[in-house]
């Protein structure tokens, strides 16, 4: 142990020797052990986020629609569309559907006393709010009652206020779709980007009753139905509900495709769990190629070293070193250059994580795993990039070493 | 009372194969040298005593015959047991010192040390300073070798052989690569020590260098043609004054 420990403290005087040497022979891991953490952890936050944001929903929520299939790149209905009819149905005999709620959307222009511009406008009922769990900021939602009545209300998002009316309080305050005038009567609180990348601000919430009479002029189907489970337990059983109700209304026999589409939330969740989860294990992949780059970096400089110490190593051997002892002092050096990279390369990574939070707001939280596959990953391509080496200087004959010019 | 043999070879000889052409790099060596000696081993360049002195100093092993060193029969040992033996029975001194560079001196004096096996040197740091002060370098402990002379290398490497007690030091050109100056301080130095009880082996082919030992060797074409004791060996004034002496063409 002690002889260890005076080798280890060999290996340790010859990587101070060369103090430039190592540390740029250092580079390639430190860069490497930082990429992978920096890669590993934004596909964390990533996650995160988009998790965090789908569970903003409402984690309750399924959504009916009409079956699509992609051709030529377009969605295509296949089915009738999902309508008013499904919806009375569902509402009327739905046991573990308390809220639902029909949608209908149009792109559509805003103008508003002090500009204008350009947004979707969500038609839906009362219980939309209910479903998604958003939340009013000033004035109020409009009512059941609005909705049956089809008033011209209107709820407004964060970014149409900004631009429609900076500064100042929307309520009362009357804005054209469309040019159809709308009253605001609520302010939506602020949600931020949503988990596609959307920003969920970016929105006018009318009754779907008088986006269907006075935009639409027609009351044909719905994008979507919007529902919301019991609980959080009861979403299976909700869409298992809804697919047998919508079955026996649409006359679907036995064995036959339904020809509509329900999506839960949770479903939702996987979906981008995994597309992030495939993303990070690539971006990983792509960074710890790197490391295995700076490995090679390694294994280059200690055959560099080798070649230019083998008297050193000649002598060494002269005086009674092992083959063993050589083996050892430059397997360790290899290993302490690329833990050493290691350890700063978990500094770095953590540092240019921190950096990027401070400069985008993207939260990435360094993630324990990744800094433990960082040093891992060095110490094996210390060991796996430093052996061949270091073999290489104990298999010198000691005589043609001694004699090395 | 018999003094003890430190070197004794029988028959020692040394072929290197290169494919069919076989060289007789030595033939028959019979050799015994006891503790107390300092041999100086001479001859011409291909005269083997570059082999002879590889197989003294466990780097190499005889194609045939027999070697014993300080009671240890070399021929039967693997590898890892003539490091060993590299390491507690023979003290190196080469031609161009070969020290750790940007080291200090008394890290590369300590170097044996870290190699021991045996567990019998507790405080290698006193011990390489005695070796150091016994090689006249006292005040040069912390100096990194490539602070220091030609000559005051060579007496850390001679330190370095010092260190580890070693049954006997082996020099291979010692004076090489020095000046006539440092060459006679460090032939001194030898006989010092060897009045001290060292037994030393040197190699070397400067005729005035060889004049400070006891005993010569002279090695031809493999074999020893002659063995001698040196009478009128030289001293450090002696060598002094000679140098001082005009040549004469």
């Amino acid at each position: 142990m002690k002889r260890f420990l005076k080798i280890f403290k060999v290996a340790f005087q010859s990587i101070n020797k060369n103090r430039t040497r190592s540390l740029l022979t250092m580079l390639g891991i430190i860069i490497g052990v930082g990429a992978v953490i920096m890669t590993i952890s934004a596909g964390e936050g990533a996650t995160l986020q988009v998790q965090n944001q789908i569970s903003g929903l409402g984690t309750n929520l399924l959504m009916i629609q009409t079956k699509s299939e992609h051709k030529a790149g377009i969605n295509v209905r296949m089915g009738r569309p999902i309508d008013k009819k499904d919806f009375d149905m569902l509402q009327k005999n739905s046991v573990w559907m308390p809220q639902l709620s029909p949608l209908v959307a149009i792109g559509a222009q805003a103008i508003g006393p002090n500009g204008y511009m350009s947004t979707t406008v969500y038609g839906v009922s009362y219980d939309y709010f209910y479903i998604t769990s958003r939340e009013i900021e000033l004035g109020s939602f409009f009512t059941e009652e609005d909705v049956k009545t089809a008033k011209k209300y209107c709820v407004i998002g964060e970014t149409i206020r900004e631009e429609l009316f900076p500064g100042q309080d929307p309520v009362g305050r009357q804005i054209r779709i469309d040019k159809v005038p709308f009253t605001v009567v609520g302010l939506l609180k602020e949600e931020g980007t949503g988990g596609m990348g959307q920003d969920m601000d970016d929105i006018v919430v009318a009754p779907y009753t008088t986006i269907q009479n006075r935009l639409f002029g027609h009351q044909r189907g719905y994008n979507l139905i919007m529902a919301s489970a019991l609980s959080e337990d009861h979403i299976a059983d909700a869409k298992i509900e809804a697919t047998e109700l919508l079955r026996e209304s649409h006359k679907i026999k036995a064995g036959d495709e339904d020809d509509f589409e329900i999506t839960t939330q949770i479903e939702l969740q996987e979906i981008t769990g995994n597309i992030t989860g495939i993303l990070t294990i690539l971006l990983g992949a792509v960074a710890s190629i790197s490391l295995i780059v700076g490995g090679i970096g390694i294994m280059n400089i200690m055959l560099v070293s080798v070649t230019e110490r083998t008297r050193e190593i000649g002598t060494r051997l002269a005086i009674g070193a092992r083959e063993s002892d050589i083996l050892t002092q430059f397997l360790i050096e290899a290993i302490v250059l690329s833990l050493v990279g290691g350890l700063l390369g978990i500094v770095f990574g953590i540092i240019g994580n921190q950096i990027i939070y401070k400069a985008t707001d993207f939260f990435i939280p360094t993630a324990v795993y990744s800094i433990l596959i960082g040093f891992g990953f060095s110490a094996l391509v210390g060991v796996a990039f430093g052996y061949f080496p270091a073999r290489k200087a104990a298999k010198l004959n000691p005589i043609d070493a001694l004699r090395y010019e | 009372m018999p003094s003890k043999k430190v070197i004794e070879t029988k028959k020692l000889s040394r072929i290197f194969k290169n494919g069919e052409i076989e060289v007789h790099a030595l033939t028959d060596v019979d050799m015994v040298i006891e503790e107390g000696e300092f041999v100086a081993i001479m001859g011409a360049s291909g005269s083997g005593k570059s082999t002879l002195l590889h197989i003294i100093g466990c780097l190499d092993r005889p194609t045939s015959g027999e070697y014993n060193l300080d009671d240890v029969r070399v021929n039967e040992l693997d590898k890892n047991k003539l490091a060993d033996v590299r390491n507690q029975k023979i003290g190196f001194i080469f031609q161009s010192y070969n020290l750790l560079s940007r080291t200090t001196a008394l890290e590369n004096v300590e170097l044996p040390l870290i190699y021991d096996r045996t567990g019998q040197f507790s405080n290698t740091k006193e011990l390489a300073k005695k070796a150091l002060e016994q090689v006249g370098l006292a005040d040069r402990i912390y100096h990194k070798t490539n602070e220091l002379s030609g000559g005051q290398q060579q007496r850390v490497a001679i330190a370095r052989a010092l260190v580890n007690n070693p049954a006997l030091i082996l020099a291979d050109e010692p004076t090489g690569n020095l000046d006539s100056k440092s060459s006679i301080d460090i032939a001194d130095l030898f006989v010092q020590l060897n009045n001290k009880g060292k037994t030393i082996v040197m190699i070397t082919h400067e005729p005035e260098i060889a004049q400070f030992a006891k005993r010569m060797i002279y090695l031809r074409d493999g074999r020893i043609i002659s063995d001698k004791i040196i009478e009128d060996r030289s001293t450090k004034e002696f060598a002094l004054k000679e140098l001082e002496k005009p040549v004469t063409p």
